[in-house]
C-alpha cells in the first residue's frame, strides 16, 4: 500500500478550536496512528474513507487521489474503496449476521435476502468462524463475535485498505490480546493493508509497522518508527 | 396547605360568578340568523332603556336552536324564521301557545354575485348549464331552505336544481358563499341581501304559497321569565320596530 | 342507514388520500429536517407544525381565501387546469392533508434522527448510493416510528371537521363526511342517525388508534 496523506483542518467549537495538521508517506502494509484522545487520529482516519473533508490538502492511496483540495476533487466514500471498522462496529440491527456481510456485494435498494447465499459471503463466513451465527442478529452476539461480523463485511468487497477506528477499546484486556494477535495474523494471511488508529501502546507495538504518533492534531516526528514485526 | 387555601379561592371564585349571574337581570335570546344584525341593535337598544339588563344573544339556523333547546340549553327567548320550527318547540312542551306570536315578516329572494355575467331571471334560469353552483340552505334544519325547497318543488324545479345544490349551514353562510362568487346563485332572505347591497344583486324575489312570518315566543319555565316578557314586548316599541324596518323586516 | 355508509365510505376515502399525500410530504420533511442543518431549520418546523395548533375553522378560512374563485391559487387553478376545489371531495382532500400533516411530519422527523447516523456512514463506505441506504438502512429503522405518525394523521384526517366545513361544504355522496353528517344529523334533530354515525367513527378511531398503540418505539425487534 501506498499511502500519501498531508490534510489541514481547522474545527471550531464555541471558543474552543483544534488545528489538525497531519502529513504522512509510507510503503508499508501496517500503518499505526498512536495518540491520546482526542489528539485527531479519528479525525484522520474519517477523512481517508471521505467521512470528513478536511479543509485543505490531499490523500492518495496507491497512486489514486482521493482528495485533493487543490485540483477540487472530493471521492464520495461509496467510490474509494476503503473499508472501515467503527469502534462500536456499526452493524446493522435489523439485519441477521449473512445479511451484515453480504450488504456490500448488494448494490441496489434492497438487502440482501436472508436465506440468500453467495459464494464470496460464505467465503468470509467461514475465515471468521461465522457459519454458526450467521441466522442470528447482531444483539444476540458477543464483543468478540460481532468485532468479526464487522471485519468480515469489510473484507467482503476486496478494499484497497482496510480502516481500523480504536478496535479494541470496547473488549475486556484478555480480549483484547487474543484478538490483537488473531487479527495480525488474519493480516499477514490476507495481505490486506491496515491503517489503524488506537490510544493504547500495545496495539501500535504489536499491529503497527509504520508507527506515527498524533499530538493535538499534529505529527510528532520525533516518536515516528518503522520497526519489524514480529510474528509470535 | 397550600392545598385547601387554593380551594377555598375556587371555591371563593365559583360562588361569586353563580351569585353574580343570577343577581344580574340576564336574558338569553336564540334568534334565527337572518335576525343578526337587527337583534344585535335592538338589543343594545333594550339595554339603553333598562340599565342594568343583559341581554345575550345566540344566533343559528332555527333548526339548530331548537335542537338546542331540546336539549336542555337555558334559552329564555326563542325567534325562529317559520312557523315549523316553533310548531315543534310546541310540540316538545318548550312553548306555550299563549306566549307566541308573530312579530315580523320576510321576502325570499334569488341572489346572484354582483359581478355576475350569467342570464338568472328567474327560478327556471337556474336549470341552465352555465349555472353550476347554487346555495340552498339545508333544508332539515334551516327554515329558508324549506322555503326555497318549497318554492323549487312547486315549480317542479327541484330534482334539476338539487343536483347543483350547494347545503349550507344557515342563510348567512349561504349569503357568503354568493359574495364571494363560489357559487352562481343563492336563496336568501330580502333582509340578507339588503346587508350585502354592493356584494350581492337581488334578481328575483320568489313568490311564496304562504307568507314568511317569524314566531317569537318565551320559553316555558325559563329563568329569567319576567326579562323574557319584557324583551319581547320592546320590541313591538316604536325604537325597535324601527330598527327592525331600517333592516326591512315588515309587519306581519 | 344510507347517510351513514356514504358518510364513511367518503369519509375513508377522504382520509385515506390525505394520509398518502402525508406519507410522502411527511417522510420527505422528516428526513430533510433530520438530517440537514441549515440556518432556519427551527423556523420551518415551526411553520410546518403551525396547522397543529391553528383553529381549524381558521385554516379552512384561509383555505377558502386562497383557494375560491377570487383567490390567487383558486384562479390559478381555474386557468391552467379548469379546476375548482371548493365543494368538491378534493377541497376535503387538501384540507384534511394540511390538517393532519405535522401528526405525519414531527413523528417521522424524530424516527429519522433515531436512527444512529453512524449507521449510514458505514452503508456508504460500503458502495451503497445515497437513495439505496435510505431505503436499506434508513428507512427500515425507521418506519414503525413513522408508521405511528402516519396512524394519528390517519384519525384526525377522517375526524376533521371544521377546515372540511368551510372548503368542501356539505355534498351528501361529494363532500359529507362522517363528522359534517354528524353535525347535520344533530341539527336536524335527527338522533338515531347521529347515534349510528358516532358509533362507526368511534369504533373506527379506537381500532386504529391500538394499533398505533402497538407500534410505539421501542427496541429494534425482530422477526
Amino acid at each position: 500500500m501506498q499511502l500519501d496523506l498531508d490534510i489541514r483542518a481547522t474545527l471550531r467549537s464555541g471558543k474552543r478550536s483544534f488545528e489538525l495538521q497531519v502529513q504522512c508517506t509510507s510503503n508499508s502494509q501496517r500503518i499505526a496512528v498512536y495518540g491520546p484522545s482526542g489528539a485527531g487520529k479519528s479525525m484522520t482516519l474519517k477523512a481517508i474513507a471521505g467521512l470528513f473533508t478536511p479543509d485543505a490538502g490531499h490523500i492518495r492511496l496507491n497512486g489514486r487521489t482521493l482528495f485533493d483540495s487543490g485540483a477540487g476533487i472530493n471521492l464520495a466514500p461509496q467510490q474509494r474503496n476503503v473499508a472501515y471498522l467503527f469502534q462500536d462496529y456499526a452493524l446493522f440491527p435489523h439485519l441477521t449476521v449473512r445479511q451484515n456481510v453480504g450488504f456490500g456485494l448488494a448494490r441496489g435498494w434492497f438487502n440482501p435476502r436472508a436465506r440468500e447465499r453467495l459464494e464470496k459471503v460464505e467465503h468470509w463466513l467461514d475465515a471468521f468462524h461465522l457459519q454458526e451465527l450467521a441466522h442470528q442478529y447482531p444483539d444476540e452476539l458477543s464483543g468478540g463475535q460481532r468485532q468479526r461480523v464487522a471485519l468480515a463485511r469489510a473484507l467482503v468487497s476486496d478494499p484497497a485498505a482496510l480502516l481500523l477506528d480504536e478496535p479494541f477499546a470496547a473488549l475486556d484486556p484478555a480480549l483484547r490480546v487474543k484478538m490483537r494477535l488473531e487479527l495480525s495474523q488474519w493480516q499477514e494471511r490476507l495481505g490486506v493493508p491496515i491503517i489503524l488508529i488506537t490510544h493504547d501502546p500495545e496495539d501500535a507495538r504489536i499491529l503497527g509497522e509504520h508507527v506515527l504518533t498524533l499530538r493535538d492534531g499534529q505529527i510528532d516526528k520525533q516518536q515516528e518508527t518503522l520497526h519489524e514485526v514480529k510474528i509470535g | 396547605m397550600r392545598l385547601t387555601s387554593l380551594a377555598r379561592l375556587l371555591g371563593t371564585a365559583l360562588l361569586a360568578t353563580a351569585a353574580s349571574s343570577a343577581m344580574a337581570g340576564e336574558v338569553v335570546v336564540s334568534a334565527a340568523a337572518s335576525l343578526t344584525n337587527a337583534f344585535k341593535d335592538a338589543a343594545q337598544g333594550y339595554e339603553a332603556q333598562y340599565p342594568g339588563s343583559k341581554v345575550s344573544l345566540n344566533f343559528a339556523a332555527s333548526g339548530v336552536l331548537l335542537q338546542q333547546i331540546v336539549k336542555g340549553a337555558p334559552v329564555d327567548v326563542f325567534a325562529s324564521a317559520d312557523q315549523e320550527t316553533m310548531d315543534t318547540a310546541q310540540k316538545e312542551g318548550l312553548v306555550l301557545p299563549a306566549d307566541r306570536q308573530n312579530f315580523v315578516s320576510n321576502s325570499l329572494v334569488l341572489i346572484v354575485p354582483s359581478d355576475s355575467k350569467l342570464a338568472i331571471k328567474n327560478l327556471n334560469d337556474l336549470t341552465q348549464n352555465s349555472v353550476t353552483r347554487v346555495a340552498i340552505a339545508n333544508p332539515a334544519s334551516v327554515p329558508v331552505g324549506r322555503y326555497s325547497e318549497g318554492a323549487l318543488k312547486k315549480a317542479n324545479l327541484w330534482d334539476g336544481v338539487q343536483a347543483k345544490a350547494i347545503s349550507t349551514q344557515n342563510v348567512r353562510q349561504s349569503l357568503d358563499y354568493v359574495a364571494r362568487g363560489e357559487v352562481d346563485a343563492g336563496f336568501v332572505y330580502g333582509t340578507d341581501a339588503a346587508i350585502m347591497k354592493d356584494k350581492v344583486k337581488v334578481v328575483y324575489e320568489v313568490p311564496l304559497e304562504a307568507p314568511v312570518l317569524y314566531p317569537i315566543a318565551t320559553i316555558k319555565g325559563s329563568a329569567n321569565a319576567f326579562e323574557a316578557k319584557r324583551f319581547v314586548s320592546y320590541l313591538q316599541t316604536a325604537p325597535a320596530q324601527a330598527i327592525l324596518a331600517k333592516y326591512g323586516f315588515k309587519k306581519p | 342507514m344510507d347517510i351513514a355508509w356514504t358518510a364513511l365510505a367518503l369519509s375513508l376515502k377522504v382520509a385515506a388520500w390525505a394520509t398518502a399525500l402525508n406519507l410522502l410530504l411527511g417522510i420527505g420533511t422528516g428526513y430533510l429536517l433530520a438530517r440537514t442543518r441549515f440556518p432556519g431549520r427551527d423556523l420551518l418546523d415551526a411553520i410546518l407544525t403551525l396547522p397543529m395548533v391553528m383553529p381549524p375553522t381558521v385554516l379552512g378560512y384561509y383555505l377558502l381565501v386562497l383557494l375560491g374563485r377570487r383567490g390567487s391559487i383558486g384562479i390559478w387553478l381555474q386557468e391552467h387546469f379548469g379546476i375548482n376545489l371548493i365543494f368538491t371531495w378534493q377541497g376535503a382532500v387538501i384540507a384534511a392533508t394540511i390538517v393532519a400533516f405535522p401528526l405525519v411530519f414531527k413523528p417521522a422527523r424524530a424516527a429519522f434522527e433515531a436512527v444512529d447516523g453512524q449507521l449510514e456512514q458505514a452503508a456508504r463506505v460500503l458502495g451503497i448510493s445515497e437513495v439505496a441506504i435510505f431505503f436499506r438502512v434508513t428507512l427500515p429503522l425507521a418506519w414503525r416510528g413513522i408508521l405511528a405518525g402516519v396512524l394519528l394523521g390517519f384519525v384526525r384526517a377522517l375526524g376533521e371537521f371544521g377546515a372540511t366545513l368551510m372548503v368542501a361544504g356539505s355534498i351528501p355522496g361529494k363532500t359529507q363526511t362522517l363528522s359534517v353528517a354528524v353535525y347535520e344529523a344533530v341539527q336536524a334533530g335527527q338522533d338515531e342517525v347521529a347515534n349510528t354515525l358516532v358509533l362507526i367513527t368511534s369504533v373506527v378511531c379506537i381500532v386504529v388508534l391500538l394499533s398505533a398503540g402497538k407500534l410505539a418505539p421501542g427496541r429494534v425487534v425482530h422477526k
